[in-house]
């Protein structure tokens, strides 16, 4: 059972507003995809904990200086940017 | 006999034939004519299609040998990165987004003068079996168009089934690449995961994702997988194909090939489904293969697992969406926390948001053991499953999907029906396996049914080679009524 509060606070953590004619819907439709997911609930645990697929491993490198991407380049995408930076409103006063 | 279309037209530029360009003009022009109907493309590269076409004519005409991929055109799926071409994923928040960078797959076909077409229609972020989250619409099926592609990869699908591009790469996450290429009649590999780079592929689960051809034949899906599949020193959990070419050994004989089928995969298949299926059980058995039956009980547990598993890493994935760096940006805030939520809401689509909110609910303290830590347990359990079963036979034969093509908007209706869709193909991706879905008939409607080979990790060139050998046998490949006619 999802319930309406659950849904606000999980929107806060998600960083997401929810209008209030969407809430409603949306609660439901969470509950019924939770309510499906807690079959898994009745399943008892054979294979013990879940290692990784394919026993790949980490692949570590090491940590050599190289070019990186242009500063210039990356700022294109930035809707803000100034004396090649992002741009963003304060944070701090 | 099944034979190569990419070998067939690389052919004909060797023998010229038919210049790159004349090609590739054929190919623009039918993308002019069908694209509006199909609704394949969101981006049309014409000009730099023509570029890379003077540039192998040229070669052709100075006698230099060309490699087999060089001046087919083909297409990419939005979600792959393209240095200097708009990369969208089909949202609203990557509208106008220019990646710096080629995603590796494109960098190796790229170098071999591959001529992209463009970019096509996907699922937003990938997410959905229809195509219909895209921003931009649905891609159409070729073989009706009152039907969806599928999805997510979607547009491939039905560029390459309209014939409107000769082969794409998609990406397939839960079955993104075989759920489309079964809906539209063609051929779509899911690689073993770390068989191809994902660097350069926008993220939706990365533990899940992977990068394979769409095809309209066995034969050029293995032609393009063995190109791509090369170690990756810019992904961390590349591997690269183990052993030779598949292409080496996709004709071989396959007397005495085991063929799993498991009951559980049959459970709930539609009827037409089933018995397609079932006939080419048979027809492999006319081949001299042995089908075994086994059963597979923790299947019924991998599409919450799959659905927990893949909301959980989206939700982490898509957290990087902030309106600050590059994308869609919302207007009107009074602080950047308000900036950030007013670009996502906005930015994003319903089934995205969903997505999200689902994954930060099964991560979130209280639910995580529940629903996050215990599906990742059963993925372990689902994953020994499968590795008994490939203790007595060489490859499992399953349906793609249990169901034919929906129509348009059947799918957006009901979550939860919609994500059941999904049954036969996220399990490969819950344990890393290659999977193949390939055409083994029609419908009485006239809509293709596809059928799914799974092998063992990095067994693409035993998938391939019995999926070569059915298709070789059953001949059923239909062509749509689009696209370019030679």
């Amino acid at each position: 059972m999802v319930t309406k509060e659950e849904v606000m606070k999980i929107a806060i953590l998600s960083k997401l507003y929810i209008a209030e004619d969407e809430i409603d819907k949306l609660t439901e439709d969470m509950g019924e995809i939770i309510s499906f997911a807690d079959t898994i609930n009745n399943a008892a645990d054979e294979g013990g904990e879940f290692d990784n697929i394919n026993n790949l491993s980490n692949v570590l490198r090491e940590d050599e200086v190289v070019p990186s991407l242009d500063r210039e380049k990356i700022l294109r995408n930035a809707k803000d940017s100034d004396d090649g930076c992002f741009l963003v409103k304060n944070i701090m006063k | 006999m099944s034979e190569s279309k990419i070998a067939k037209l690389h052919e004909s530029l060797v023998k010229k034939e038919i210049s790159c360009r004349e090609l590739t003009e054929k190919y623009i022009e039918a993308i002019e004519r069908d694209n509006g109907e199909l609704n394949a493309y969101v981006t049309v590269t014409a000009d730099k299609a023509l570029e890379t076409a003077e540039k192998v004519d040229q070669k052709i005409a100075g006698g230099e040998e060309i490699g087999l991929l060089e001046g087919i055109p083909m297409t990419l799926k939005d979600n792959i990165s393209t240095d200097g071409i708009r990369t969208t994923c089909c949202s609203k928040i990557l509208e106008d987004y220019t990646p710096i960078y080629d995603a590796t797959v494109w960098d190796i076909l790229k170098k071999q003068n591959a001529v992209l077409l463009g970019k096509t229609n996907m699922d937003e972020f990938a997410m959905g079996s229809s195509c219909e989250t895209s921003y931009f619409g649905g891609a159409k099926n070729p073989h009706n168009t009152s039907h969806v592609a599928g999805g997510s990869s979607g547009g491939v699908a039905s560029a390459v089934g309209g014939n409107i591009a000769v082969y794409g790469l998609g990406s397939d996450t839960g079955g993104s690449i075989r759920q489309p290429a079964s809906f539209c009649g063609i051929v779509g590999l899911k690689p073993t995961y770390g068989a191809v780079s994902r660097f350069g592929l926008i993220a939706y689960a990365s533990s899940l994702d992977q990068i394979g051809p769409i095809t309209p034949n066995v034969e050029d899906t293995a032609i393009v997988y063995d190109a791509i599949s090369r170690y990756d020193k810019m992904d961390s959990t590349s591997k690269g194909r183990l052993g030779d070419p598949v292409y080496n050994t996709l004709k071989n004989d396959i007397k005495g090939m085991k063929i799993g089928i498991a009951k559980e995969y049959l459970d709930g298949v539609r009827e037409d489904v089933r018995k397609a299926v079932e006939d080419a059980a048979k027809v492999y058995e006319s081949l001299g293969a042995e089908i075994v039956y086994f059963d597979l009980p923790s299947l019924k547990y991998a599409l919450p697992v799959y659905y927990i598993i893949a909301c959980a890493e989206a939700s982490s994935n898509l957290g990087r969406y902030d309106g600050i760096r590059y994308g869609y940006k919302a207007d009107n805030y009074k602080d950047v926390n308000d900036m950030i939520k007013k670009t996502r809401s906005t930015g994003f689509g319903e089934e995205v948001k969903r997505r999200i909110l689902l994954g930060t609910y099964v991560l979130s303290s209280g639910y995580y053991d529940a629903y996050y830590k215990k599906a990742q347990n059963l993925r372990g359990t689902i994953i020994s499953a499968f590795n008994k079963a490939f203790e007595s036979c060489d490859l499992i034969l399953a349906p793609t999907v249990p169901m034919t093509a929906f129509e348009n908007g059947h799918a957006v209706s009901d979550p939860v029906e919609t994500y059941l869709t999904d049954i036969c193909t996220v399990p490969v991706n819950i344990c890393g396996l290659p999977g193949v879905s390939v055409p083994c008939g029609y419908n009485d409607k006239g809509m293709p049914i596809g059928m799914q080979l799974i092998g063992n990790a990095f067994g693409e060139a035993k998938i391939l080679n019995a999926a070569w050998q059915y298709e070789n046998a059953a001949n059923l490949f239909k062509s749509a009524d689009f696209g370019v006619k030679l």
